[in-house]
């Protein structure tokens, strides 16, 4: 069989002369890599802004203003500080290195940051990018596009906005987990699983950006005292500039009109009658949006069904032993939260950010209406402006825990 | 047959200036009828030899003649007081009988002689050759013809388990040297007149005898004369071993795959001439060759249908699984390390460039340093005595191990990796086929250096490939899993219950597919005994209970 | 000469379904929003729709001519020399069609995994094994077809499952947006040039064991591989959304980008897709650089093709290598693809005209003669 000779031959040239030829392209070894975990992005200030070299450009000749200039902070993690296997004791040197770097853009900050780290940048482990709300207010679209053409970007990383510098965020020193930007990630990634957040990762927050009926939303996030992260609200945006930011009980207003199943928030319910009140929690929601034209205008109605639990009451006096009672709290519940739905759609309308996404649904169910009068994302950003919307929410509490009273 | 297009195998044009054919000079010319000139043939060619035994004797004390035989051979005994005896002391019944020379032969084969193998021959190097295979001869002078009676005994081991196809439920029997043996514990499971064993010489010094043996009916016709065909074009001086006609017989002598399977067991033989192979034995080798093969019988074991089938199956998988680490694991490991570190988990990641930011060699060269050692590991303690062994292996895997993480010569994941891979290839049932897959991680490792995940994938796709193009006497290698066969995918992945493969695989081409019975099996009705049964059947029987139909769900 | 006729139904089905299935499914998402927006799955399904019908077309072709490929038969029916020409562009098509899954798949490569590496290097390789595999015959041709074929599916399907559950129903809304109907012709026609691989049917039909069934496997084959297209188109649009969608080059591999497996075994699904995906575009290579050098061989009535198999390689290479870029190369790919419908569907629909008209002629010329 001369065939196979033949095709031996060619199997030696495959494995042994391609290597002795050319040799590893792409091959770089997991520790010659500077794997960057996290990366903090804040305004750049005036004597930071001296500190920039000509790296990646040629003189003043950037479109960019200096006054536009960032700061990006890195969190590098360092090989073999970062021990394999069970932590041995005593390891008090800190496992990742923070370096700071200037730049015009991203992708100019990390030229620079290259400029300064023996190994080479790796940013396949990039697991968060912090935006500084005074950087988000700016705009994002300037990072999005190194960090979408970058094919060592997950989809999956998480972006958030801090009310602090991002560069805090870099230095905090959480014990809870040995890398601190770890600990900052499955932080952010845990929020949606216990409900306290809806889905949020940065291909998500591209999809939005991108599609023309709905304005993207980020966490934000705040530090209290020292070490604690805090998710302090939801940061909204018109285009790609941050607006504004709600308070945390608002995320959870949030969730339920934009559809998400998984309730996780709990309030004060006021008992009718009385002063006291209870704490319900919501365990899971149902919404159907429905989306009209009233005299040509558009109208949008959202109905909302909660699966509520009480968790606690306020003080003895309250007696929870008849269905009654809950019946009553119910209708509390859904009256109150009917006042905050409301408030925040009223909210976002003023600063032109639809972050429910109505305007998808107009889009999907009202194509006509779509193409003839709005078409563009800013024709709809203005036209959301004078919505009008109506809210019902209908409560259920079903579960009061192990406690009969 | 078209099966057979590929025939362009290139057997060597023999030597045939083998020395020592000195028997053969003498042709088939007939001996002489005088004692003394047979005497003085036998002594020119096998003369020098101390245990040339040549004993004068007196038939019934009147003819002259002599018994001649390599005493190293034979067994005195039988000798003595079988055939000796009776010819020197008349026997009772043929005693006062006239005893005309012209038919002494026959007096004594048939009326004297204890012994069922007494023939009668004629040339002198047909003799000698027989004489050299334990034979003894006795010549009588004035006769043309001599008888040869066969009194051979030739030491050998019993039947003992067999060495390495070991298992925890079946037969614990295996094949010894002798042929005859081999032969007769095959017969044993097969009394049936289909088991055919046809037997042929090869080897023009050795002339080992060869044996085909199939059960007719059953496997394909064609198989076998191509089995006969190849065999008989071998050409050679000696075979001492089986695989000395795998490498003749097998189709494609470049592939590192395994073209035949050899078993020590008679039960794997017996199981596999029941599916419509051939198997070949040699004697002097404890081994069978079966062919035709295809891939997924080399991690299939007797074990696998003689335990119950959920356990078959899951030992099955755990199989596959450990094969497929064997081949690629450590090259998935470099393409991680040096490619694509993204695909790890960020914690995990980061440790392993901690474990490996001692190391001053790229993945690649760390595990292929690792395996290389292995190897040599391996094929250490194979050689080593049974009691060293043991030691070194210790020594070999905890202290080497342990030493080169320590040293900075590899990071303790490579350590793993390799354990792993290691482990994996052991756990392959047949050693060929797991020695292919040991040969060929090397290839795809450098691939993985060279190109990360997708150097693996090209190098997979070339195997898979390669095996997929591969015949093994007519049979695609990759049956039944393309081209597909569904009788025959049910034993691939899974090890399916016996009552479900009620038909020989197809890729066989078996001139006989019926394995069960025509009716259907009631294995899924015992559970309901007594009552229960009659309860079914006055209700008017159950769908299962009277079985019209003989192929319905189950095939 | 005379391979065993061995090739049945089932190994014909997954030759179509594995060769249909290559590098193409990377960016269809694109092209089929481009062309439709929302109504993308409207825009796939209809060129699934054309790309079966030229494909049921060559089967009816060919189960008149059982014993022969495109390039006899076509001699037969519109006479030698015409025939031949023809034949000589399918050929080249299909060279070009080989070189351009090269190239493409390469690209694909040095952009998202093996970026250093020279696009050159991964071209060649994959093309090596492609030439190397097509020194088989077409008996081993289909079992490789009919191996791989659940190892191709699969991924897809994980992916898509996994990929779900961010999904939006809304970007799917509304189904069928009709302001761009030119646009979606043209959509439609990029899509159906996805499927030209399908041409190997003609190629396979005289090794069938029964070419009657020819019909059958190309249905199968269409239905599961555009079955599978349409999956793909649908899952990323609802996950994407249109207009996201506009700005990714490979929705497919996106879509894998952003799937995470429960648990986190893998962090990265597009790598582990990519590497998996090597298997498809292999497939696809493998058939059309077949087809290529088996079609050359009877146009010049060779005895073997396997010396071809090394001969054309160069050729491949040099066409692979030519387009600038990759937004250059994605031009081509769709001008070539569009372009190469006439060859794959109305060439075949004309030869199977003219085939009728002869074979009513010649029934005519019977009759008139009893």
């Amino acid at each position: 069989m001369w065939q196979n000779k033949h095709e031996l031959i060619v199997v030696f040239l495959l494995f042994f002369l391609i290597p002795l030829l050319s040799g590893c392209w792409d091959s770089q070894e997991i520790e010659q890599r500077a794997n960057v975990l996290a990366l903090g992005v804040d305004k750049a200030s005036e004597e930071e802004r001296k500190k920039e070299d000509e790296i990646s450009h040629l003189g003043k000749r950037i479109p960019i203003p200096d006054e536009e200039m960032i700061k990006v902070t890195a969190q590098i993690a360092i090989p073999g500080r970062i021990p394999l296997g069970p932590q041995q004791p005593g390891g008090s040197e800190k496992p990742v290195l923070v370096v700071e770097v200037v730049g015009h853009t991203l992708q100019d900050a990390m030229l620079n940051l290259q400029q300064e780290v023996a190994d080479e940048l790796f940013l396949g482990h990039l697991r968060i990018i912090v935006l500084s709300e005074e950087i988000a207010r700016h705009g994002t679209a300037r990072f999005n596009d190194f960090l979408r053409r970058n094919p060592e970007i997950r989809r999956t990383a998480a972006l958030v906005v801090s009310k602090e510098s991002a560069a805090k965020y870099m230095n905090l020193d959480p014990e809870l987990e040995r890398v601190p930007s770890l600990y900052l990630a499955d932080m952010v990634d845990n929020l949606s699983a216990i409900g306290k957040f809806p889905p949020s990762f940065i291909g998500l927050f591209w999809s939005i950006f991108s599609s023309k009926g709905q304005e993207p939303y980020l966490p934000y996030l705040t530090v209290i005292e020292k070490t604690t992260i805090q998710l302090n609200g939801l940061a909204y945006f018109h285009g790609d500039k941050m607006v504004g930011k709600t308070n945390p009980l608002e995320i959870g207003i949030f969730m339920a009109v934009r559809g998400v199943g998984r309730g996780g928030y709990g309030a004060f319910i006021t008992v009718p009658g009385k002063d006291e009140s209870v704490l319900v929690r919501a365990v899971s929601r149902k919404t159907r949006t429905k989306v009209t034209l009233r005299n040509g205008r558009p109208h949008v109605s959202v109905k909302i069904q909660y699966e509520s639990e009480i968790d606690e009451k306020e003080s003895a006096s309250i007696e929870l032993s008849d269905s009654a009672i809950l019946k009553k709290i119910e209708k509390e519940a859904s009256k109150s939260t009917k006042k905050s739905i409301e408030k925040l759609i009223a909210k976002t309308q003023k600063s032109k950010s639809d972050i429910f996404g109505f305007g998808e649904h107009f889009r999907a169910k009202l194509p006509r209406y779509w193409d003839k009068h709005v078409k563009t994302k800013e024709k709809w950003d203005e036209i959301y402006q004078d919505i009008t919307f109506d809210v019902s929410v209908d409560s259920h509490i079903h579960r009061v825990g192990m406690k009969s009273k | 047959m078209s099966l057979f297009r590929k025939k362009k195998r290139n057997v060597k044009k023999p030597q045939l200036l083998i020395p020592s054919k000195a028997a053969e000079e003498k042709g088939d010319t007939p001996t002489s009828s005088s004692l003394m000139v047979k005497i003085k043939e036998v002594k020119e060619l096998l003369g020098n030899n101390e245990d040339l035994q040549i004993k004068q004797i007196k038939i019934f004390g009147q003819f002259p003649a002599a018994s001649v035989c390599l005493s190293s051979l034979i067994n005195q005994d039988v000798l003595n007081q079988d055939i000796l005896k009776p010819l020197m002391y008349v026997p009772e019944h043929i005693k006062g009988k006239e005893k005309p020379i012209n038919e002494l032969i026959n007096l004594i084969v048939t009326e004297t002689v204890y012994h069922s193998q007494a023939k009668v021959g004629e040339n002198m190097d047909q003799l000698i050759e027989l004489m050299l295979r334990g034979e003894s001869v006795i010549f009588i002078d004035g006769i043309k013809e001599s008888i040869h009676i066969d009194t051979r005994k030739i030491e050998k081991r019993s039947i003992a388990q067999p060495e390495t196809e070991q298992v925890i439920l079946g037969p614990r029997e295996g094949f010894i040297e002798s042929i005859l043996t081999n032969i007769a514990l095959l017969r044993y499971r097969l009394p049936t007149p289909e088991f055919q064993v046809k037997t042929m010489k090869i080897g023009r010094l050795t002339k080992s005898t060869v044996a085909i043996c199939y059960l007719k009916g059953i496997a394909n016709e064609t198989v076998i004369e191509e089995v006969e065909k190849r065999l008989s074009e071998i050409n050679i001086d000696a075979i001492l071993d089986v695989g000395y006609l795998e490498q003749f017989i097998e189709d494609n002598p470049f592939s590192p795959f395994p073209q035949t399977q050899s078993t020590e067991r008679p039960d794997k033989t017996v199981a596999n001439l029941l599916e419509g192979r051939v198997a070949i034995l040699v004697d002097g080798s404890p081994f069978s060759l079966l062919v035709p093969v295809v891939f997924n019988q080399f991690y299939q074991t007797t074990e696998d249908y003689s335990s119950r089938f959920l356990m078959g199956s899951f030992v099955r998988l755990a199989r596959i699984l450990a094969l497929v680490f064997s081949l690629i694991f450590p090259s998935l490991y470099v393409s991680l390390i040096s490619f694509n570190p993204e695909l790890l988990p960020t914690e995990f990641a980061v440790a392993v460039a901690g474990g490996r930011a001692g190391v001053p060699y790229p993945a690649v060269i760390e595990v292929l340093i690792i395996e290389v050692a292995m190897e040599i590991l391996r094929e250490a303690t194979v050689r080593l005595p049974k009691q060293v062994g043991g030691a070194l292996s210790i020594v070999g895997v905890l202290v080497i191990g342990q030493a080169a993480v320590e040293a900075g010569l590899s990071s303790p994941i490579t350590v793993v990796v390799i354990a792993l891979t290691t482990i994996g290839s052991f756990a392959t049932p047949t050693y060929t086929a797991a020695f292919a897959l040991r040969m060929l991680r090397f290839p795809i490792m450098i691939l993985a250096g060279i190109f990360g995940l997708y150097g693996v994938m090209i190098g997979v796709i070339f195997i898979f490939n390669h095996m997929l193009s591969l015949k093994s006497f007519g049979v695609p290698y990759m049956a039944p899993v393309s081209p597909e066969d569904s009788q025959g995918m049910k034993d691939v992945v899974i090890r399916s219950p016996l009552w479900w493969m009620p038909k020989r695989p197809q890729f066989l081409r078996s001139s006989n597919n019926d394995r069960l019975g025509l009716n259907d099996n009631k294995v899924l009705e015992h559970n309901k005994v007594g009552n229960d049964q009659r309860e079914d059947a006055a209700n008017g029987g159950s769908k299962g209970d009277y079985n019209n139909s003989s192929d319905d769900d189950l095939n | 000469m005379g391979d065993p006729k061995e090739i049945t139904t089932i190994q014909a089905t997954t030759i179509l379904i594995s060769t249909i299935i290559g590098v193409g499914v990377l960016p269809l998402p694109l092209f089929a929003v481009r062309a439709g927006e929302t109504s993308a799955p409207f825009v796939t399904l209809t060129g699934i729709f054309l790309a079966a019908v030229g494909l049921f077309i060559l089967a009816y072709l060919g189960m008149r001519h059982p014993q022969k490929t495109i390039i006899t038969y076509s001699q037969d029916i519109i006479g030698k020399w015409l025939g031949r020409i023809f034949s000589i562009f399918v050929i080249a098509f299909f060279l070009i069609l080989t070189s351009l899954a090269a190239r493409e798949f390469g690209a694909v490569v040095v952009t998202g995994v093996l970026r250093e590496t020279p696009l050159e290097v991964t071209v060649i390789v994959m093309l090596l094994l492609a030439s190397i595999s097509c020194r088989n015959n077409i008996n081993v041709f289909s079992y490789i077809h009919n191996f791989y074929v659940p190892m191709i599916l699969a991924p897809v399907l994980i992916v898509v499952a996994f990929s779900l559950k961010n999904a939006n129903l809304l970007y799917l809304r509304p189904i069928f947006l009709g302001n761009d109907l030119r646009g979606m012709a043209a959509g439609m026609l990029t899509v159906s040039a996805l499927f030209q691989g399908s041409f190997i049917i003609t190629m396979i039909i005289p090794s069938m064991k029964s070419p009657k069934k020819a019909l059958k496997a190309s249905f199968w084959g269409i239905l599961i591989s555009g079955g599978l297209y349409l999956l793909i188109v649908i899952a990323t649009v609802a996950i994407f959304g249109p207009e996201e969608i506009k700005q990714i080059f490979w929705p497919t591999l996106e879509l894998a980008r952003t799937t995470a497996v429960p648990g986190n075994i893998l962090q990265r699904l597009d790598i582990i897709f990519l590497a998996v995906w090597v298997l498809a575009v292999f497939t696809t290579l493998f058939s059309s650089y077949y087809f290529t050098i088996h079609s050359l061989k009877e146009l010049f009535q060779l005895k073997d093709h396997k010396m071809l198999s090394y001969f054309i390689l160069p050729f491949v290479f040099f066409l692979a290598m030519l387009p600038q870029n990759i937004l250059h190369m994605y031009e081509i790919i769709q001008y070539i693809g569009r372009a190469g419908l006439l060859i794959t569907i109305m060439y075949p629909a004309f030869l199977l005209i003219i085939d009728f008209l002869r074979s009513w002629r010649r029934g005519e010329n019977v009759a008139k003669q009893t």
